[in-house]
């Protein structure tokens, strides 16, 4: 198809009209980082393009007090420059700000992140740590869906991921996240780990959500990691042990990849980095 | 084709533009504004970064269309009155400039740098212009560039 049709979407109500008019001719063009290269070199042609980023109810981000909602047009640069990630949030704040370079955090959204469907998209195992719900809006009306789960049934041709949004986490709560891995290397190599850790006043992880990206398919939840942590104080040894327990499902996971031995490897200090910080800005957020 | 109005240098251009055409080349081929540099086309090197309503964006990323209503500054815009921006002038005086492939989202990159942040260190100088590769120079003449662009526009507001 040769794109001959486009659009400055000037509200969600319209792009959903669009979309259920023009189906799978049609895609939506958020900042364009990742979608524009993938017209250029043809992997791709649709027939009509939508601009979503002039929509300003897609960019904002609320704070209800329980929830944080993001709009699917919020950029990694508007969440690096916003005070609510710098504190128990830090680990998504960390995710986007070493996301490519500031031109590519000035454009790159969240929404584009996580319907482009890469592996490697660095915002997701944050929110999916946060155990975060997915919002899609078509003619048909909302669909809602748990991150975690969204990779096996993805935005379809007639719907805009409109936000998504997580519940705040309790000041006993934090959020970390890891990432080896240059801007330059292979998307494939770029291996991520985040957890959300909760501490009683023992030091006990009394809640945890771990989440990986690169280690599969998709990114993920961890649940072996989980439960290998809940319960534990964070020390040396359960931090070997955390290891274990990812590496047995990666083996698993990526049984035959060429890829499993350096995955294997290079995962060992990322989950300790992850794990590490996590501990020590513990006594840095909240009222503990 | 579809018609788009957006301002590039303080001046409003209404133009018909082919829907799959980006925004580099609208600068480039239809505006003529030819400081803008196309190198990689994929976002890694830069060399096409303008200010699109305030911040640094890759313009071989974008689609023209996209640019509708924009206000976009090119390498073209930084000079006033026929004097170089003390960025430009801080850039040759500091010796950055070899090839010169780079220079104009080199320069526009410290602009969006320091317009959010005025005295950056050198470790955020360096985070600023991380976006824009250089094959020439290795970086620390730009560094110190921009520290010398930092006292210009500091006495230039004497
Ligand atoms: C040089 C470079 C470096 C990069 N570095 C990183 C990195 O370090 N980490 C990382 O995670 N990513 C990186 N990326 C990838 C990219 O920047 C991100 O994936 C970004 O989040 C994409 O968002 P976007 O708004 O630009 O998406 P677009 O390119 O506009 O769209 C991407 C896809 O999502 C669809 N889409 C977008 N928004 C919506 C919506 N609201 N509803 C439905 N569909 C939608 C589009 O149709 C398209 O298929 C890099 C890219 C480049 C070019
Ligand atoms: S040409 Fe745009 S980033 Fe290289
Ligand atoms: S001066 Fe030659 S690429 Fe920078």
């Amino acid at each position: 198809m040769t794109l001959n049709q486009v659009y400055n979407g000037n509200s969600i109500d319209e792009v959903v009209e669009l979309l259920g008019k023009y189906g799978k001719e049609a895609k939506i063009v958020a900042g364009g980082t990742d979608i524009v290269i993938a017209l250029k070199n043809e992997k791709i042609s649709p027939r009509v393009l939508i601009d979503i980023t002039k929509i300003d109810e897609l960019k904002k981000i609320e704070d209800d007090g329980e929830y944080i909602t993001l709009g699917a047009g919020v950029t990694f640069t508007q969440i690096v420059e916003n005070d609510i990630f710098h504190g128990n949030l830090r680990g998504l704040y960390k995710a986007c700000r070493m996301v490519g370079s500031p031109q590519i955090r000035n454009k790159g959204t969240i929404g584009g992140n996580i319907a482009n469907g890469s592996a490697a998209a660095d915002s997701i195992p944050p929110l999916i740590a946060l155990g975060s719900i997915v919002s899609l809006v078509s003619s048909d009306g909302v669909r809602e869906i748990p991150l975690e789960d969204y990779y096996y049934d993805q935005v379809r041709d007639n719907e805009l991921l409109r936000s998504i949004r997580f519940k705040k986490p309790k000041d006993n709560q934090v959020l970390n996240f890891s990432k080896l891995g240059l801007r330059k290397a292979l998307a494939i190599s770029r291996l991520t780990t985040a957890v959300l850790l909760e501490f009683d006043e023992n030091n006990i992880i009394q809640f945890v959500r771990a989440a990986s990206g690169a280690l599969g398919k998709y990114p993920m939840r961890e649940i072996e990691v989980e439960e290998y942590l809940l319960g534990k104080k964070i020390k040396n040894e359960t931090i070997d042990g955390a290891v274990d327990a990812l590496q047995i499902a990666m083996d698993e996971r990526l049984k035959g990849r060429s890829t499993l031995p350096y995955k294997r490897t290079a995962i060992v200090s990322i989950l300790r980095e992850t794990l590490e910080s996590g501990n020590e800005s513990k006594n840095e957020v909240g009222a503990w | 084709m579809v018609n788009i109005g957006l301002t590039v240098n303080q001046k409003l251009f209404e133009i018909s533009v082919d829907e799959n055409l980006r925004l580099i080349d609208l600068l480039r081929d239809k505006l003529g504004f030819h400081g803008t540099k196309e190198g990689c086309g994929e976002g890694e090197c830069g060399a096409c970064t303008v200010i699109m309503d305030g911040e640094t964006v890759n313009s071989c990323l974008v689609m023209a269309f996209q640019a509708n209503g924009s206000n976009i500054t090119t390498i073209e815009g930084m000079e006033k009155d026929g004097k170089l921006h003390p960025i430009q002038q801080a850039y040759i005086d500091a010796g950055a400039v070899q090839c010169g492939f780079c220079i104009p989202g080199m320069v526009l990159s410290t602009k969006a740098l320091l317009d959010k942040n005025s005295h950056p260190n050198r470790d955020e100088i360096r985070e600023g212009i991380s976006g824009n590769l250089c094959r020439c120079t290795g970086y620390n003449k730009m560094l110190d560039a921009t520290e010398m662009a930092i006292k210009y526009m500091e006495e230039e507001k004497e």
